[in-house]
């Protein structure tokens, strides 16, 4: 049975030399919306946009139509040109809006090359989410064995009377395309309100424990290395891999690596959406939810995590416990006011990577609601 | 002179649920340089791809073999947040994988607003309880706060909430 069918228009129209004009149109089972604007061939960026809502949903909709003039003035051919996209206008005006004018854009950069190359075969703007993945590869064949960080004797490691609580989920700018304040503002952050210590896990980015080291030091603080890595089967937090990764990796590939180094691998946010939309149509209850192929593969599962909603948090803590698999809290932050939301809370203080992994497979860490149960 | 057009393209995305959970989502393109097909199937409640397959009639775009033998790269991926990124990185960035890639992103985002289409449903028509539902519906997924312009602060939908 036919339950959606969505149908997008796009025409490019030269009125002139050089002067382009896309005129698109989005008509779906829930929404309709039509936007016209010119680029010129010369720059080839947005001179004027145009764009208005047929049906909408929320009585609020309309007001995406304003901020579509954010696109004004943005180049094709730039790079980032389709994150920019994305940032202003499906963020601050609406996602499918932006959707329906990389549409556009993408036939005008064919049109383009169409006129200017008729023999060479036209392009798309080439740009993925994963900048340089060509093919999906990885890098260092040979695992090494993780580095042990220097022991510190800093006052706050001393004694853990009321437990020791780091963040075991973060991003920093810019070694994660996605975050917006750098390390240094995260640490402050932490130190603020009280963590003891965090995890750097950008994405697929393995901090050098050099700088890491320059961190501590600088700070007077633990900073800990640890990595998320992206997988065919969703983000994996990894801890004692000290292996570059880029591109996607089979879930399975990964946990071989890690269990080579004696590592450690939580599942992140791994009910992330799904139960936001329509978590009673898909029917994903405890016990078949814990039956998933990948939690046979991981070590943890990350119970809290401030990137998704109340009830998946509870699901997957409810499905670690069915798995009798240690659960953790990560903030998951990308700005420094998100540094702790939920952390880790261990009942003894740790000092480097190996004592994390330790204490993490001994199932001694307990997710926290960190900021509300100060 | 009339303003004929240079360049045209319709994209249909359909999305088909059997009895047995299974949804089809097919995307179609024809425009002046391609005329293909992706179609991937997958299963409820999990939403992983299970099958994926495509049919191309004509390309000016080369590489079109080995674009369709990378999609099965994407079976056992996830339906939902964060999948654009793996299945970019799963297609790699050559023109013709960036061409399916496309075409199997505008499937799973199908499959999601099939979904959402389904919550839709229960959305009251009256002006002062559909903005109740609306703020209901982003109280419960903070995740939506900020995302558009409909749940971005000044909006109504957001007036009385408590985001933190």
């Amino acid at each position: 049975m036919l339950t959606y069918m969505r149908n997008k228009l796009v025409n490019i129209e030269i009125p002139a030399d050089d002067i382009y004009v896309a005129y698109g149109f989005l008509d779906d089972h829930i929404y309709s919306l039509e936007t016209t604007f010119q680029v010129n061939g010369a720059d080839m960026t947005i001179k004027w946009l145009k764009g208005h809502w047929n049906r909408y949903t929320t009585p609020d909709c309309p007001r995406a139509e304003d901020p579509l003039q954010g696109a004004v003035g943005l180049c094709l051919t730039d790079e980032g040109f389709n994150r920019s996209i994305h940032r202003i206008v499906g963020r601050k005006a609406c996602r499918h809006f932006a959707t329906l004018i990389l549409e556009c854009c993408d036939a005008i950069v064919k049109t383009k090359q169409m006129i200017e190359n008729p023999e060479k075969e036209p392009e798309k703007i080439a740009e993925t989410s994963m900048p340089g993945s060509k093919i999906p590869r990885i890098l260092d064949t040979a695992p090494k064995r993780i580095r042990k960080n220097a022991k510190i004797p800093f006052d706050q490691l001393e004694k853990a009377p009321h437990g020791f609580t780091i963040d075991l989920h973060m991003h920093t700018s810019p070694a994660s395309s996605c975050a917006s304040s750098p390390v240094d503002e995260m640490i402050e952050e932490a130190k603020r309100i009280g963590l003891d210590g965090i995890c750097l896990t950008d994405h697929n980015y393995r901090w050098d424990p050099k700088d890491i080291q320059k961190l501590r030091d600088k700070h007077q603080f633990l900073v800990l290395g640890g990595n998320e890595i992206t997988t065919v089967q969703g983000d994996i937090l990894v801890f004692g891999l000290d292996e570059d990764i880029q591109g996607i990796i089979a879930l399975k590939d990964l946990a071989e690596k890690v269990a080579a180094v004696d590592g450690f691998m939580i599942a992140a946010h791994p009910f992330r959406g799904f139960l936001a939309v329509s978590g009673d149509k898909l029917g994903l209850d405890v016990e078949r939810a814990a039956n998933r192929p990948m939690f046979s593969l991981v070590d943890g599962i990350e119970a809290l995590n401030s990137k998704v909603t109340v009830d998946e948090n509870r699901f997957c803590g409810q499905v670690a416990k069915a798995l009798n698999l240690p659960a953790t809290g990560g903030s998951d932050a990308h700005l420094a006011g998100e540094v702790g939301v939920y952390a880790t809370k261990f009942s003894r203080v740790i000092e480097d990577e190996e004592e994390l992994i330790a204490a993490l497979r001994a199932g001694d860490g307990v997710p926290v609601d960190f900021r509300n149960d100060k | 002179m009339a303003h004929l057009i240079s360049f045209s393209r319709s994209r249909c995305t359909t999305v088909e649920e059997s009895s047995d959970g299974i949804m089809t989502c097919t995307c179609r393109v024809t425009d002046n340089i391609l005329d293909a097909r992706v179609q991937i199937q997958a299963t409820l409640p999990d939403l992983e791809i299970m099958t994926a397959n495509s049919r191309i009639d004509h390309s000016l775009i080369g590489g079109m073999p080995v674009a369709e033998e990378r999609l099965q790269n994407l079976l056992g991926v996830r339906i939902g947040p964060g999948m654009l990124k793996i299945i970019e990185g799963l297609m790699g960035d050559d023109p013709a994988c960036v061409e399916l890639a496309y075409m199997a992103e505008e499937c799973c985002h199908g499959a999601i607003l099939s979904l959402t289409k389904e919550e839709l449903k229960k959305a009251p028509l009256e002006p002062a309880e559909s903005r109740d539902f609306f703020s209901k519906m982003v109280q419960k997924n903070v995740r939506l706060h900020n995302r558009c312009a409909a749940f971005a602060d000044g909006s109504s939908l957001l007036d009385g909430v408590d985001i933190s």
